[in-house]
């Protein structure tokens, strides 16, 4: 089975590690990764690129350029893909110096997308192989491979939700 | 013309082809440009000849000899150059040291001198200043640094009291007409030395892409692909053709002075002053090349990289000071060496 998935992220940093523990951990499926620091993507790579089953942005807190990519790459996405295959990939939440407001408002732009919002702890060997395994599931059903459920349906359940208070629950 | 000249005037114009004719004389200057333009160069050497000995001014036979000199740098044809070594500069050495003691010591009175010669053909000189009530200081040397067949001085903890001394002694002693600041500090004076020599490694523009196999640490999985493959070996060899890649020079700072008009958008009264905006922007790294390496090729500074930044290794500076230039329609401010 072949599944592929691209990761957005502007510093290049944590995609490489991701990368590298996804590629490894499956061994009956075949799991594709590209990586990318900003959309839209080139032309020239229109041929050989298969089929995405999911995009994945991530944001890094710490920096605000992040953010500010990510919501520039967010108009080149195909319409399609935010009907349960467009992901939020947030690092840096757990770090006192960033300001709250900074994830407000990734979690307002996740809401308003209907998007579910992942965190991730980039800085250990636990933290990226949690947030691997995670997202391998979130691809596994948005690729078609698990029966029960498709992309959509796991996206309505586990979107993003803002609650008016502001250290509400996470997803 | 007497016959030396001729028959040089001769041999040339034989032996030079026909096409490259034109150019030598050109170069030659001695026969007027409309004239020249009149000459028909398909005729054979022989009505060519005739031709242009009745065209040239001729006063001497080393006229003609130069004719064949430029001819002979243009095309150094078919013989055989050797390379030889000069060796045993000492007496140059000698000279020098001999020179500097004498003209410090008439600029100052109660200077102490030490020069030594280092393996490396640099030349060590180490100075302790006095003045006439005061014996030399010894805590607080300057020390000079000097290869011989250079035109570089590298210069550590000197006072601005004695600048003046110091390079008046070195311009005398060495033979030059002057000596200016280079405007490129560091702590490292091996990293100083190689980088204004350029010995480090630098990258060519060059019209193939490097192989990918260069730059990739370890065999990555066949699975994961970079979209932005391309620009990102765009952005690494543009970033390695400003700053050097490799092991480079350590610098520690890049300093930008600004004398400049504000032009920012926003601040009425910044923007309407006749003066300069002036400014000091500083860069500082614990290895400067290296940082700014890395900014152009993670994509943080654009592309193609500014003069500004790829001033430092192009001019082999990291002090500069920017001034306006031209009139006020070009809103680009150039890079002024001073």
């Amino acid at each position: 089975c072949l599944t592929s998935t691209q990761l957005v992220e502007n510093e290049e940093q944590f995609q490489k590690k991701l990368a590298d523990v996804i590629v490894n951990a499956e061994k009956d499926v075949s799991v594709g990764v590209r990586l990318a620091r900003r959309l839209p993507l080139p032309v020239e790579n229109e041929e050989t690129r298969p089929c995405i089953d999911l995009v994945v942005f991530i944001i890094n807190l710490s920096f605000e350029r992040s953010f500010q990519s990510v919501e520039l790459s967010l108009k080149y996405v195909d319409p399609g893909f935010f009907l349960g295959k467009v992901c939020f990939l947030v690092t840096g939440a757990r770090c006192w110096s960033v300001s709250s407001d900074r994830l407000q408002s990734v979690r307002k732009l996740a809401t308003s997308l209907r998007c579910p919002l992942l965190y991730a702890e980039d800085q250990t060997v636990e933290g990226v192989n949690t947030a691997a395994a995670r997202l391998l599931r979130v691809l596994k059903v948005t690729a078609g491979l698990t029966p029960w459920a498709t992309g959509l349906s796991l996206s309505t359940l586990t979107r993003c939700t803002l609650s008016s208070d502001l250290e509400g629950d996470f997803d | 013309m007497d016959e030396t000249t001729r028959t040089v005037l001769q041999r040339v114009v034989r032996k030079v082809p026909a096409t490259r004719l034109r150019e030598v004389l050109r170069t030659w200057g001695r026969v007027p440009a409309r004239q020249l333009d009149l000459l028909d160069f398909s005729t054979s050497k022989f009505v060519l000849f005739e031709d242009v000995r009745s065209l040239c001014e001729v006063n001497s036979a080393l006229t003609e000899l130069l004719m064949s000199l430029f001819h002979f740098i243009g095309n150094p044809a078919q013989g055989v150059w050797r390379a030889c070594h000069l060796t045993e500069p000492d007496v140059e050495l000698r000279q020098f040291k001999e020179q500097f003691k004498a003209r410090l010591t008439e600029l100052i009175s109660n200077v102490s001198v030490k020069i030594k010669k280092h393996d490396d053909e640099a030349v060590w000189i180490r100075i302790a200043w006095g003045d006439h009530f005061h014996r030399p200081n010894q805590l607080k040397p300057t020390y000079v640094v000097h290869h011989l067949q250079t035109p570089y001085v590298f210069v550590y903890n000197l006072s601005t009291k004695h600048k003046p001394l110091l390079y008046q002694a070195l311009v005398l002693a060495t033979r030059h007409g002057s000596m200016k600041d280079s405007h490129l500090s560091g702590k490292s004076l091996t990293s100083i030395r190689d980088f204004l020599m350029r010995s480090y490694q630098q990258a060519f523009p060059t019209k193939y892409a490097r192989p990918l196999q260069e730059k990739n640490t370890a065999p990555t999985n066949p699975n994961i692909e970079k979209e932005h493959a391309e620009q990102e070996e765009k952005r690494l060899q543009l970033a390695c053709e400003a700053f050097g890649e490799g092991n480079v020079p350590r610098l520690e700072t890049a300093t930008y002075k600004l004398e400049t008009r504000y032009r920012g958008s926003g601040n009425e009264t910044l923007n309407n002053r006749e003066e300069p905006f002036r400014a000091l922007i500083k860069f500082s790294s614990a290895n400067l090349l290296v940082s700014l390496n890395h900014c152009v090729s993670a994509g943080m500074a654009e592309t193609p990289v500014t003069p500004l930044l790829s001033s430092i290794t192009q001019k082999g500076k990291n002090y500069f000071v920017i001034t306006d230039k031209g009139s006020g329609n070009s809103s680009q401010s150039m890079v002024q060496k001073k």
